[in-house]
């Protein structure tokens, strides 16, 4: 069975770029989501196995989403895209169940290395 | 530049041309209220966005004006300074070097120099003074600047397809105005039916070209999926990609992506040896794997070519014999080719065990159906020892099909082209009765021939014995091909060829597969759309 993964990130050059590179690691992307009233019904309806989510969003920011979505879904791993210097952030997102993070720009493989370990 | 990284150039470029736009708006939002919170946490978004799409491309003077401005911006936010003062050209500049940037990297030109911006940026950070003595002398070429909009729309496919529909609905209305201006024969009418004729058909044909894509955006893919079931089977595979820039329609370019997958999977697991083996054949030990994409008339061949050790044909027929797909008698009679196409038989597999990787379940049967969904061919070509080649034979556009238009018992029906081999018109005495089946030799092969009105209204029992008895003078008969098996269709009359745009059936009417679905004709009338691959199973099945 394939993971199924769901991307969220306001940026639709990061949704491609993600999706582009899960999808060629053998992972399924369920759906890509630009904000975070998106991002939670898509979590509902497609049920992931994780979720890529981006520290800022355009309408709410990535904590309350994640916060959303595991109160909801407490099993989805969720692993936080984030930039230099939102260490603050993550840090609190860590704290509040997420299970790892990325830092952009990112590599591919470092990408997959976070994803797989965290789906492991 | 590969057609990946034109697709990131060229996203990249449209998402920051749209955030340069969206900053210069709010900033002016803030320039009139300078608190406005909303604005600046776009600001800070938008920046943070630029930043990291930038750093990704490569583009670092863009990610690290972008950082610094986001820093700024978070600053304000945050309370830490007011938007005001010097402040303000500063990051008015920013915005207008960012949209500069953009532009150069649109344009392949040089980045225009930013050290002095960064170095003020750095400045207002630390919370010291800019440096802004010669800003000002700038400011007439500012008045000048230039307003850019993204040349590229994203677009929902979902859109697409809907616009798709109405044009073939335009379509079908263009075919019953036709015929009507020619029953009316009026001149003003004729004028005008032409002319909107032609712009319906200029239409179509542009909407059918914004749902075109590269292959490349397929085929790009697959240089990891090949690195990664090479490494899996222990085997040593080079990839040529051919045709990347050869068009076709995304939905169809979708459907057949599992396909391609499987093929290029079975490739390597099956086709391709280790390189022990293949030295020991005298092969280089590298295996190679090409995939390809040509345009030919109106269809696109995408090919799967591998140099492997080629299909057994003997095996394959001793197979199809124990699986009683045919007799041994009749077997031993079969072209070669005609054996290797039970290789898309249900659940015909050749692999003597499953791997990992290429035993996933899904045999080529699928492939096969996947094709047949589209109105497309599947075929096989093999030498042993030599390699295999598969070949997809794709429509380039779902929308509308050629077909050849008869008549049957007073009624229209239409079969693609796709599925066509040729019309004969034949005299009774060309016909055999061989085992209640009437054939006919047609470039020295024999072809069964039913009457299409005896299958089609026979009930679920086996045809009756055919007699040469029933025929009655000439007979116009269509030679369908499916998977490799002709079989000829006698029909009433043939009418013409004609493009069509084929409609799904309506409920119930949807369950009765030997019909793909219908058209309406210019003259109104409904046609009905054989669809070959059901009508030579249900002949299979039916033969006596």
């Amino acid at each position: 069975m394939k993971n199924r993964i769901l991307i969220v990130d306001d940026s639709f050059y990061m949704r491609t770029m993600l999706k582009n590179m899960l999808t060629d690691a053998g992972y399924e992307v369920v759906g890509e989501a630009a904000n975070g009233q998106q991002a939670l019904e898509m979590a509902a309806a497609t049920k992931p196995d994780l979720i890529t989510l981006d520290v800022i969003l355009p309408d709410n920011t990535g904590l309350d989403v994640l916060r959303g979505i595991r109160q909801e879904q407490p099993d989805v791993k969720v692993v936080m895209c984030s930039a230099v210097g939102q260490e603050v952030i993550v840090n609190e997102a860590l704290e509040s169940g997420a299970s790892a993070y990325i830092v952009k720009p990112f590599s591919e493989e470092k990408v997959l290395e976070i994803v797989g370990s965290a789906l492991q | 530049m590969s057609g990946r990284e034109q697709e990131y150039r060229e996203i990249f470029m449209a998402e920051a041309l749209e955030y340069y736009d969206a900053m210069s708006r709010h900033i002016s939002e803030l320039e009139r209220e300078p608190t406005n919170e909303p604005a600046l946490r776009e600001l800070f978004r938008l920046m943070h966005n630029l930043k990291s799409n930038a750093r990704a491309m490569g583009y670092t003077s863009i990610g690290e004006v972008a950082h610094q401005m986001e820093t700024i911006f978070g600053l304000i936010r945050d309370e830490n300074r007011a938007f005001g003062g010097s402040l303000v050209p500063v990051l008015f500049g920013g915005i207008d070097s960012i949209g500069e940037m953009i532009r150069a990297v649109g344009e392949n030109e040089p980045m225009p120099d930013v050290e002095r911006l960064l170095d003020n940026l750095d400045r207002l950070a630390k919370g010291e003074e800019p440096n802004l003595e010669e800003e000002e002398a700038d400011d007439e070429e500012d008045v000048s600047r230039k307003l850019e909009l993204s040349d590229l729309v994203y677009i929902q496919v979902r859109k697409l397809d809907h616009l798709m529909n109405l044009v073939g609905e335009l379509i079908i209305d263009r075919d019953r105005i036709q015929t009507l201006s020619r029953e009316i024969n009026h001149p003003a009418l004729t004028t005008a039916a032409a002319h909107f004729s032609r712009i319906a058909d200029e239409l179509q044909y542009s909407v059918m070209d914004a749902r075109l894509v590269g292959v490349g955006s397929l085929f790009s893919k697959f240089p990891r999926v090949v690195r990664d079931v090479a490494a899996a089977e222990g085997k040593d595979v080079e990839l040529t990609l051919v045709g990347e820039d050869i068009q076709i329609d995304r939905n169809i370019l979708q459907i057949i992506t599992d396909a391609l997958l499987h093929l290029v999977r079975n490739a390597i697991g099956h086709g391709l040896e280790t390189a022990a083996e293949r030295e020991a054949a005298g092969k280089p030990g590298q295996g190679h794997l090409t995939l390809s994409a040509q345009a030919e008339r109106d269809d696109v061949l995408v090919q799967v070519r591998d140099d492997g050790r080629g299909i057994n044909v003997e095996s394959v027929r001793r197979k199809a014999v124990e699986r009683g797909l045919v007799s041994k008698a009749a077997a031993a009679h079969l072209s070669d080719e005609a054996v290797r196409s039970f290789l898309f038989e249900p659940g015909f597999s050749m692999a003597k065990e499953v791997t990992e990787i290429s035993g996933r379940g899904v045999g080529l049967d699928v492939v096969k159906l996947a094709i047949d969904s589209l109105g497309g061919q599947l075929r096989v070509d093999s030498v042993m020892g030599e390699g295999t080649t598969f070949t997809l034979v794709l429509p380039t556009s779902i929308a509308v099909k050629g077909a050849l238009l008869f008549e049957l018992e007073n009624r229209n029906y239409a079969i693609p082209l796709m599925h066509t081999d040729s019309v004969v018109s034949l005299l009774p005495d060309s016909f055999n009765v061989v085992g209640g089946l009437l054939i006919t030799r047609l470039q020295g092969e024999n072809v069964p021939v039913v009457d299409l009105r005896r299958l089609l209204h026979n009930g679920d029992g086996p045809l009756p014995p055919a007699s040469k008895a029933d025929l009655q003078g000439r007979q116009d008969i269509i030679i369908v091909n499916y998977n490799n098996r002709r079989l000829g269709l006698i029909v009433d009359r043939f009418l013409r060829q004609q493009d069509i745009v084929v409609k799904p059936m309506s409920k119930p009417l949807d369950t009765i597969d030997l019909f793909g679905g219908v058209t309406l004709l210019g003259s109104g009338q409904v046609c009905l759309v054989l669809d070959v691959p059901a009508l030579t199973r249900l002949f299979l099945a039916k033969r006596p």
